[in-house]
């Protein structure tokens, strides 16, 4: 089904951009694949293995940050790997050169002339990571309650949730946080960006087809692949992408596609990418840049809906079942936090600053935090978000 | 997808319903029909679930008269009548569980009443800690007929062994403290049936997301494939999961009643649909009089047919469905999909007869 939609899509997508004249006249010029498929000389012209690789060590970070019995030296190591520590289970992430936190609010656009933003971002992350160790795990065995972290069980026999002292799981905050701060920040900001494509030499080399050294692919198509990696870059089969097949970008992009609100969402968003890639290899850059305007406001509404969602199901669980309110208002902390990374189409700014984005997330965590949050405070945020993305409360959280 | 449908289904009523509402009378009735409603309450409170919270309690209250004398003198024949006692009263909670609305609601009663697997863990916790709170989120799964199960099965490996654990008070204290927080629990919402409930539940008749029908006929469904699609058959099924998870069984430590507990749940289930006494065979009005009022013999028919078919394919499986799920487990997942044609009738076909809409969303599993 979703394969038939995809392609219906890529038709539709073809028939537009051959019969439209209106944008740049350049457009007819670029005939999209229909899939993410580019060979140079019957070779794949297509890489982003180091997305993948920090996919990957993001996942074990995350994981390890439910293991009571890990370090903060343990965990800060995954985080911040160094190329042949043993920090993961996988050998081929120990042989890597790659790491997470060196990602963490890195892009060119928002923090390259913002290194003191980027450094509290990322001071946030090992802030996670540290009271994690220091303030949950030795919990890990109590029963948590307003003002004491420990653990909560969902009702019904459910999930056990382990809160810190204002109802907050960690690993959730940092995982959701970490979509925006590393995935998006890295799409949107960094890849996409025509100051990154078009680094140094990249149009001419792009232009006269001068490869990167012992690679099959020009340094713009590399950086264009890179931005794609961070969302498509755990699928087995990058033609055919299936999603959620990550905890991050992929999984949620996922359950967006599948409100029937947004559906669509997905196939837009990959035909931005096939067809800003063709540009690329037709030399087109106003195509290209389109895509990209494309992309950056479709990926922009996932952290966004997600965070409203979730505020809306804490909200309809709370004082009912508060381990599942509380897990879904720790996904809805980190969702928000990442709202700071994302990027309104056509200009310079996210959709939500980081100083709108710090006020919200001091307004849940006031007082006891979770536990003494009112509906009113849910409802505001969920309203104000969705007002600024342009759907409704309703929308993203049915 | 099916979300999907149903929405237009439900799109396609609504615009059906206003285009006839011009040639109707003007009352302000908010019920798309002429069924009575009131009716329909009235049998389900006074011959189905007042009798069978009445009988619970009558089999609760043997059962704390079984653990006293167990807890006086922990000998064989004062646990097999305990476990014979456990037994009869885990049949007759099969009745009531489906019943989630009023107190019980209000006391997440079944969540501490049935919720297995049991965490062992949590229980040995809870018995070397003593006086654990027993109403506690965290302790829904080391509590209720699941819990007791463990206590009278699961303790140790043979008979005499689990005598020999009864020497400890502080086992006896545990047990003690389950059954009578079982018997209070129930107690206490039956209470609040005879003294009040009833009235208001009768009287809610309109077609609201708050009045008893809408939320009684959702608890109902959401009965129907929680607790007995999935958490009987499913789950132990390997459904939900990559590999088959057999110690989920329902009565996993008893291990020779699943099936009589699942048989049961059925027959409570049927007999619900069809307004049939708790206690006698006369029938009153029901889901499927509400059917055949609005035209739709053809649907409750079919809803029959489908459980009927369901029973048969239980029949088949073993007494204990953890020796089913490892020997065969082709035939738990047969019982399942029979089960879930059932679903699909009940919650697109009937909640659409009705004109009621569904007030719960599936979990999203993260």
């Amino acid at each position: 089904m979703k394969k038939i939609v995809f392609s219906l899509f890529v038709a539709s997508a073809l028939f537009q951009s051959c019969s439209s004249d209106d944008d740049g006249g350049q457009t007819s010029q670029v005939e999209a694949p229909t899939t993410y498929t580019f060979l140079r000389d019957g070779n794949s012209s297509v890489s982003y293995s180091g997305q993948t690789t920090r996919i990957l060590m993001a996942e074990e970070l995350v994981a390890g940050l439910k293991v009571e019995t890990n370090t903060e030296e343990t965990l800060d190591a995954m985080f911040a790997h160094i190329e042949g520590a043993s920090d993961f289970s996988d050998a081929d992430l120990n042989a890597s050169d790659k790491s997470v936190r060196s990602k963490v609010a890195a892009s060119t656009d928002f923090f390259s002339a913002n290194t003191t933003e980027a450094n509290e971002i990322k001071a946030d992350f090992d802030g996670w990571i540290a009271s994690q160790v220091n303030d949950v795990f030795p919990n890990w065995s109590f029963t948590a309650a307003a003002g004491e972290a420990g653990a909560l069980q969902q009702a019904g026999g459910g999930t056990t949730r382990y809160l810190n002292e204002k109802g907050l799981e960690y690993n959730q905050a940092f995982a959701k946080g970490l979509i925006g701060g590393l995935m998006v920040d890295q799409i949107l900001n960094n890849y996409l960006s025509p100051a990154v494509l078009d680094a140094g030499t990249n149009i001419a080399d792009n232009d006269s087809e001068v490869l990167e050294e012992g690679k099959t692919y020009t340094s713009m198509e590399h950086k264009w692949d890179e931005a794609f990696g961070y969302l498509y870059g755990n699928e087995a089969d990058a033609a055919n992408p299936v999603l959620d097949v990550d905890q991050f970008l992929s999984e949620y992009l996922d359950r967006v596609e599948a409100d029937e609100d947004f559906a669509g969402i997905a196939s837009k968003i990959y035909n931005a990418f096939i067809l800003g890639r063709a540009a690329i290899v037709a030399n087109n850059y106003t195509v290209r840049d389109a895509q990209a305007e494309i992309i950056k406001e479709n990926i922009s509404v996932i952290p966004a809906v997600r965070a409203v969602y979730y505020l809306q199901s804490g909200k309809n669980n709370l004082g009912i079942d508060n381990a599942s309110a509380f897990h879904a208002l720790s996904e809805a902390y980190g969702f928000i936090y990442s709202l700071q990374f994302t990027r309104q189409p056509n200009s310079n700014s996210p959709y939500l600053t980081k100083t709108e984005v710090d006020a919200y997330l001091e307004e849940l965590m006031e007082g006891n935090g979770f536990w003494d949050v009112t509906t009113n405070t849910l409802d505001e945020i969920s309203d104000e978000i969705s007002a600024k993305f342009g759907f409704t409360t309703e929308e993203a959280s049915n | 997808m099916i979300k999907k449908i149903f929405l237009a289904v439900i799109t396609l009523t609504f615009i059906v319903a206003c285009s006839s509402s011009s040639s109707s009378d003007d009352s302000p009735s908010v019920s798309p029909d002429n069924f009575d409603r009131g009716a329909l309450l009235t049998n389900l409170a006074d011959n189905i679930i007042i009798p069978a919270y009445q009988d619970l309690s009558e089999k609760l209250t043997t059962l704390t008269a079984d653990k006293d004398a167990f807890i006086a003198d922990a000998n064989q024949t004062n646990l097999d009548n305990l476990r014979a006692s456990w037994l009869e009263a885990y049949k007759v909670w099969q009745h009531v569980e489906m019943f989630n609305i009023g107190k019980a609601e209000e006391l997440t009663y079944s969540f501490q009443m049935n919720i297995y697997p049991v965490s062992t863990t949590d229980v040995e916790a809870n018995i070397s800690a003593g006086n654990a709170d027993l109403t506690h989120v965290n302790n829904n799964d080391a509590v209720g007929f699941p819990a007791v199960d463990y206590m009278l099965y699961g303790v140790a490996d043979s008979d005499a062994a689990i005598l020999t654990k009864y020497e400890d008070d502080k086992y006896k204290a545990y047990l003690s403290d389950l059954v009578n927080q079982m018997e209070s629990l129930t107690e206490t919402v039956l209470t609040d049936w005879t003294s009040s409930y009833r009235a208001t539940f009768v009287s809610s008749t309109s077609n609201t997301v708050t009045s008893s029908l809408n939320k009684f006929v959702n608890d109902y469904i959401f009965y129907f494939e929680k607790s007995l699609r999935a958490n009987k058959f499913g789950i132990p099924g390997g459904v939900f999961s990559t590999d088959p998870l057999p110690e989920k069984v329902e009565a996993f430590y008893n291990q020779e009643v699943s099936k009589t507990l699942a048989l049961e749940a059925l027959a409570a289930f049927q007999n619900t649909l069809n307004g049939t006494y708790y206690s006698a065979s006369a029938t009153g009005e029901s889901f499927k009089t509400y059917l055949t009022e609005l035209e739709r013999t053809d649907l409750s028919t079919l809803l029959n047919t489908r459980i009927d078919a369901a029973r048969a394919k239980v029949n088949l499986l073993d007494d204990n469905f953890y020796s089913q799920v490892n020997s065969d487990n082709v035939k738990m997942t047969e019982a399942y999909d029979a089960l879930q044609l059932v679903v699909v009738s009940l919650k697109v076909d009937m909640l659409q007869a009705f004109n009621v809409s569904v007030d719960y969303v599936d979990a999203d599993g993260d």
